[in-house]
């Protein structure tokens, strides 16, 4: 049985719309855990759910990006057998930090242009910062010092894995 | 009540940003995943059946480092090789002469890793065996190179193993020329760290390091790594010991699973004291 899918009923739906989200952060919680070694540069990796919040956020609003970062946070926590609560923490301040640059009926402008990596940028600096701080706080090391290395490295990639959403959208939008 | 709806929505943000961090404290405070049971146990599954599906995808980085590894381990095993036929003839006949009992051996179980999973430098590994085959929760995991870490929780075919590299990672251990012991943490480095070491104590660079038989989790005289370096810090009683592991966790594919668990009478009488203490503390 063919099965007929209006694309248009994403824009005008919005529980589709979070449906989808939930099965996009759970593809990639998957996808994070199971193929980013491939990728992993010194255990570094970057972190395809916080450009999911950030996205969500910037489409949808700062209230929706608060409850898009816990909720993907604590999937994230859950699939990489982390302390149930430090990315959830961490990733809803990140969807709150992006929520501010939420602008109604521009999102899609954001995204496919260079200020969507500036924003992710931002968001995984402020979910590092915060996520590191409760990672290393059981561990006789310094902060400062393991977060200039992992932190800053963990934003950097983050930010180059976001180019890809970046330029699927601006190509989407130039077509 | 009007007043405090529109003030609940002027300030909806804050007010969900406020109630979500409290509740990311809470769950931080509920604890780690272990405490969930069976839902964690669906999770290892879950992830270790994926894991399993991709396990034939090659990492070419991690296969050279492999093949560099073994090439090394061979020339070492070959000299270790014959020492160890004199050593044994030797060990013999001590023991003879002191009536001392043969180490116990445990049973070994040998697993795939199927995958590795490196999320925000915390290391895990998941192998093809799980409770059906017999691995347990708490046993450990050695390969012929060293200790690889812990089982941190199962489902019937696949486990997930703490790495060294963790940052939970604490292992009694003891350093094997001159007896010193120590507890085995990780800093976030690609070594381990000797913790709880006095500045008087004998530790040398080259010092191999093994499991000590005070640790209730893993079981006695496994190789951990060698010194590497050896630093006294001006403003610390203790001294910096830095170890090489000596499992490359890189490259690491197949394991063994110890058949050891702790002596749960010996586990209970030392957390009935602790809780004691806790009580007189309290008191």
């Amino acid at each position: 049985m063919a099965v007929y899918f209006d694309r248009s009923q994403f824009t005008t739906n919005p529980a589709l719309r979070f449906v989808a989200y939930g099965v996009i952060a759970m593809v990639l919680s998957v996808v994070h855990v199971v193929f980013l070694r491939f990728v992993s540069v010194s255990s570094v990796t970057p972190d395809l759910l916080l450009i999911l919040t950030v996205w969500i956020a910037l489409s949808e609003g700062q209230f929706v990006g608060l409850f898009a970062g816990f909720l993907s946070g604590l999937l994230f926590d859950a699939v990489s057998a982390d302390v149930l609560g430090t990315n959830a923490l961490a990733k809803t301040f990140a969807g709150f930090a992006a929520g501010y640059f939420y602008k109604e009926g521009f999102a899609m402008q954001t995204i496919g242009s260079y200020r969507f990596l500036l924003i992710v940028s931002f968001c995984a600096f402020v979910h590092n910062l915060i996520y590191f701080f409760f990672y290393v706080r059981p561990m006789q090391i310094s902060f400062g010092e393991h977060f200039l290395i992992y932190g800053i490295a963990t934003t950097l990639y983050t930010t180059v894995a976001a180019v890809f959403p970046m330029l699927v959208v601006n190509r989407k939008k130039d077509s | 009540m009007q007043r405090f709806i529109a003030f609940v929505v002027r300030f909806k943000n804050y007010i969900a940003l406020c109630v979500l961090v409290v509740m990311s404290f809470s769950l931080m405070s509920f604890g780690d995943l272990a405490q969930l049971g069976g839902f964690r146990a669906v999770i290892v599954g879950s992830i270790g059946w994926m894991q399993s599906l991709f396990a034939w995808i090659p990492n070419p980085v991690a296969l050279k480092s492999e093949n560099t590894a073994l090439r090394e381990l061979n020339l070492q095993l070959s000299l270790e090789s014959s020492r160890s036929r004199q050593a044994m003839v030797e060990n013999t006949t001590l023991r003879k002469m002191l009536e001392l009992q043969p180490m116990v051996e445990y049973r070994l179980i040998a697993a795939d890793v199927v995958g590795k999973t490196t999320t925000q430098m915390r290391n895990y590994a998941t192998i093809n065996k799980g409770t059906a085959d017999g691995v347990k929760e708490g046993m450990s995991c050695v390969t012929d190179a060293g200790l690889v870490g812990l089982i941190i929780g199962a489902s019937d075919h696949y486990a997930v193993v703490q790495l060294l590299l963790n940052r939970d990672t604490r292992v009694a251990a003891k350093v094997q020329r001159s007896r010193v012991d120590g507890i085995i943490g990780w800093d976030g480095e690609q070594t381990l760290s000797l913790k709880n070491v006095p500045r008087s104590f004998d530790v040398q660079a080259g010092d191999l390091v093994l499991t000590s038989s005070y640790s209730a989790k893993y079981p006695p005289n496994v190789i951990i790594g060698r010194v590497s370096q050896v630093t006294d810090e001006n403003n610390s009683l203790f001294r910096k010991v830095v170890v090489e592991p000596a499992v490359n966790f890189a490259t690491v594919e197949q394991v063994f699973v110890v058949e050891f668990l702790p002596d749960s009478e010996r586990v209970a009488l030392e957390r009935d004291i602790e809780e004691r203490q806790r009580q007189r503390a309290r008191d």
